[in-house]
């Protein structure tokens, strides 16, 4: 396993690693410095990217690292999607992207590839020019000694030949040229040229396609299934019945999609008969019992009894779906005891794990190759496509293609679970004494048997054996509640003196997972709508109040102030405009947000969102500026419209229609400003997320005196319920 | 049955009630055009139909088969970039980019009906294309600009 900052090498330093590296170049040209950075005889680099290209940005974010210890300009670099290989686990044991972690781990990864391969091309041109390495630097992919020049691409075989640097110097912040800098995106050419190769899009050959028909509840399974008419259509060659629907194959997708419409099913119950939403959010608003303490500090109960006002209520938010625009989809090629998988995947090692165990192979035989992918946030980790295709693959026996359709990605679920954050804070002499919170929520730990700790008994055999270590050292941080229940609540900045937070389970069997910023969707809505509650009940300054509660010096403080000057929040609002603030601490990066909002014929209309973000050090400032515009606006889409709603067990929700998400004419203008910064990087994929639902309702108040905790935000102001 | 696709003449073998978005992608070989929803929601498969915008993945190829098609690819030919390209890439507006063939396509029939949009021209021109993502502030900018591109009122930024 790779540890973050550790040495990176190639089959170990010495030994076979060296010999062959030496064999590699003679052969090629090429210096395999390590695991991450090859130099070419052209002197381009290719970098191996251990992360999914999911719109991030971080195969551009890893180039810049890469170029800036590389000494040469991005457009050098060929960055490449690493498949599956055990030597790059470096996310809680697991080849995964997710928990906004990329930027973090590749600052010292990526740093320290890049600047072992430099020190070799510089040995090797020292040892040419018979000088000291240490009066040799890097000019635009030379190394360059008083009027001397080496290009990388002539050094290849020298270098080839040097030790691998044990710990490579790496730049110091003040040197930095390209980190900091608003680069281009090494993706956006192919992007908008149509030429960008999606997991949609991907081919192997003899490749066949299947459609796959779910059924109306998830985990319902095909009972009778009438495929003649279905197999009468061109092209097709079977119809399949596999646990989760059935599949029409055949040799083109066209061709499959056309016959299905020809299939007649019944299907058993499903595993979520009968649910329904609406008695279950009921249930827990009313929900009474005691949960499991997660923090205590002080005494809430005293505050709250001795309060001369108390404030809050039961937030509450509803399953999402995440919806990226390219459906789910995969290709699998099962020969024999080997599996070998394309697909846009947040993870090839669960993916390795979930088919080993689909197919009763081992962990090893399963090859990933991960494709970019049409948006992620948080659906490609669980692998449930990719099982699909593999298990058709061994029944038809040539590779596989599944797309499912948007009416499966939107109903097969792996939501963000539902939520009912009971929220109590009291105010004492125009003070903040304490809060006492009780998060309910159906849990991801338990939920994921197949991928977590909470049911082990369950857990495929392959995740038992290679990851569960990892996990469960991941959630020994919290290991009486459920970590993703009362994240950014449990481990508030604000020092409240009084603070008491409890969780408790709810499950049944509709399996709930990640969605961008995952527990702090809701929580973060949750703490800052409270907190806006406790400065209306005070009669103090929201950003005043705030900053009460967190101290002169901390980063906090920082945002906010930053915030409050970036947003003329000293200057009224325009009549008709409610203006709200809150802010955030995900992923190690704090984010403000404040949001301007007004209200025509109903609608909620947020025009404009002022953003101040503290990251660290920005590695690609704009991409920082792009994540949070993105996040802001897909937070909106799910603060004020989306929910997955099920009746009698059916999700209600299967299209665009149904699941409204923000278009251009209802899309805020996004102000950002970064907060410049000497620290390591932090996470900016998701952290833009949690603080716009609280602004937009906070601003809802400011402008109408209702107070709305219940998302989506839109139909709770349309039944008025929050008040 | 004979498809004009970017400019040339493609013999294609379905039925005439195939959606063109997948004549596209699997008979034609152009991948550039995206599948995203199947019910013309959300944009991603939009192509230029005789001049004019359309989801390919509702269009049956059999009500095409006369007309000039362009999708994504045929906007220009390499390493040329159609003005609106040339205005995307200057304002970094791709993130995970599945979207943006639509939306350009998409921008490309706006400013030839409306050169020098309005904010509110590009609210209506723009809002049947969807991007999880969030780029719309971008791509608002980014039309702004392919605008002043095609005026000759701006430069190309390198």
């Amino acid at each position: 396993m790779l540890v973050a900052g550790g040495a990176l090498t190639l089959a170990a330093c010495g030994g076979s690693g060296r010999a062959m590296r030496i064999e590699h170049a003679d052969q090629t040209g090429e210096l395999l410095a390590n695991l991450l950075i090859t130099v070419l005889p052209t002197g381009r680099i290719v970098l191996v990217v251990n992360k999914a290209e999911i719109g991030q940005g971080v195969t551009t974010g890893y180039a810049t690292l890469a170029a800036e210890e590389l000494g040469v300009p991005l457009d050098r670099i060929d960055a490449q999607l690493a498949g599956s290989n055990d030597e790059l686990r470096t996310n809680v044991n697991m080849q995964m992207t997710g928990s906004s972690t990329s930027t973090v781990e590749g600052y010292k990864l990526v740093r320290h590839a890049a600047a072992a391969a430099r020190e070799m091309l510089i040995g090797a041109a020292a040892a040419q020019w018979s000088v000291r390495a240490a009066d040799c630097t890097v000019s635009d992919g030379h190394v360059v000694h008083d009027g001397q020049r080496l290009a990388y691409g002539e050094l290849t075989k020298l270098a080839a030949r040097r030790d691998v640097p044990k710990t490579p110097t790496l730049k110091s912040v003040k040197d930095f040229t390209l980190i900091g800098k608003r680069g281009a995106r090494v993706d956006a050419r192919a992007k908008i040229t149509g030429t960008a190769e999606f997991g949609i899009d991907g081919k192997v050959p003899n490749m066949v396609h299947a459609y796959i028909v779910h059924g109306p509840v998830f985990g319902s399974s095909p009972e009778t299934v009438d495929a003649v008419a279905a197999k009468q259509h061109r092209g097709v060659i079977d119809v399949i019945v596999i646990p989760t629907g059935v599949a029409i194959v055949a040799e083109k997708y066209w061709q499959a999609r056309a016959a299905a419409a020809e299939v007649k099913v019944t299907w058993s119950k499903g595993k979520v008969a009968g649910l329904d939403t609406t008695k279950m959010a009921d249930a827990m608003r009313t929900y009474t019992s005691d949960g499991v303490a997660v923090a205590d500090h002080g005494d809430a109960d005293k505050a709250i009894g001795h309060a001369d006002a108390k404030v809050g209520g039961v937030y509450e938010a509803p399953y999402l779906a995440q919806a990226p625009l390219e459906p789910q989809n995969a290709i699998v090629s099962v020969t024999g005891s080997h599996a070998e998988v394309w697909a846009p995947t947040q993870s090839p090692t669960i993916t390795q794990a979930y088919v080993s165990d689909a197919l009763g192979i081992a962990f090893e035989d399963v090859k990933v190759h991960v494709f970019l992918a049409g948006g992620g946030f948080g659906r490609r980790i669980i692998p449930d496509v990719i099982v699909e295709a593999a298990i058709l693959s061994k029944r038809v026996k040539r590779p596989v293609k599944v797309i499912w359709t948007r009416e499966s990605d939107m109903t097969q679920a792996q939501y963000r679970p539902v939520y009912a954050v009971h929220s109590e804070g009291a105010v004492k002499d125009g003070k903040v004494t304490g809060a006492r919170i009780h998060c309910i929520s159906q849990s991801i730990a338990i939920s994921g048997k197949g991928f977590f700790g909470g049911a082990l008994s369950q857990l495929p055999h392959a995740l038992r054996t290679r990851i569960l270590d990892g996990l469960l050292a991941l959630f020994s941080t919290n290991s009486v509640g459920d970590i993703f229940a009362t994240e950014g609540i449990a481990n508030t900045p604000y020092a409240f003196p009084g603070f008491a937070v409890t969780a408790s389970p709810v499950q049944n069997q509709l399996p709930v997972s990640f969605w961008r910023s995952v527990g702090n969707s809701v929580t973060g809505f949750a703490m800052e709508s409270l907190v806006d509650e406790l400065a209306v009940s005070a009669k103090a300054d929201p950003f005043a109040l705030r900053r009460s509660m967190l101290g002169p010096t901390s980063r906090q403080t920082r945002v906010l102030d930053a915030l409050e000057k970036l947003s003329g929040w000293s200057t009224p609002p325009a009549k008709g405009i409610g203006r709200g603030v809150a802010r955030h601490l995900a992923f190690e990066t704090e984010v403000g947000e404040v949001a301007e909002v007004e209200i025509v014929d109903g609608r909620i209309r947020v025009k404009r969102v002022f953003c101040v973000v503290d990251c660290g050090i920005a590695v690609n400032p704009d991409i920082v500026r792009a994540q949070m515009e993105g996040g802001i606006i897909f937070g909106l889409s799910a603060a004020l419209d989306q929910e997955i709603t099920l009746k009698d067990g059916v999700v209600q929700q299967r299209n665009f229609d149904t699941f409204p998400s923000l278009r251009m004419h209802e899309a805020p203008e996004v102000i950002v400003e970064i907060i410049p910064s000497d620290e390591s990087p932090s996470g900016v994929g998701e952290p833009a997320v949690p603080p716009i639902a609280a602004a937009v309702a906070n601003a809802i108040f400011n402008l109408t005196g209702t107070r709305l905790r219940r998302m989506p935000l839109q139909r709770a102001y349309n039944e008025r319920g929050g008040t | 049955m004979k498809l004009s696709v970017n400019g040339t003449t493609v013999e294609v073998d379905v039925p005439a009630q195939t959606p063109l978005l997948w004549v596209l992608r699997e008979e034609v070989g152009l991948t550039g055009t995206k599948f995203g929803c199947g019910k013309a929601l959300c944009g991603a498969c939009t192509v230029h139909v005789d001049g004019h915008p359309k989801r390919s993945c509702v269009t049956a190829v059999g009500d095409v088969a006369s007309l000039p098609i362009v999708t994504i690819e045929g906007l220009a030919t390499e390493p040329e970039l159609h003005p609106v390209q040339q205005a995307w890439l200057e304002e970094n507006v791709p993130q995970c980019g599945y979207c943006q063939a639509g939306q350009i396509m998409t921008a490309v029939i706006l400013l030839r009906t409306k050169p020098m949009p309005t904010d509110a021209e590009i609210d209506d021109g723009m809002s049947a294309n969807l991007c999880r993502c969030g780029t719309y502030p971008r791509i608002r900018k980014a039309v702004h600009r392919a605008a002043a591109l095609m005026a000759g009122k701006v430069g190309v930024t390198p």
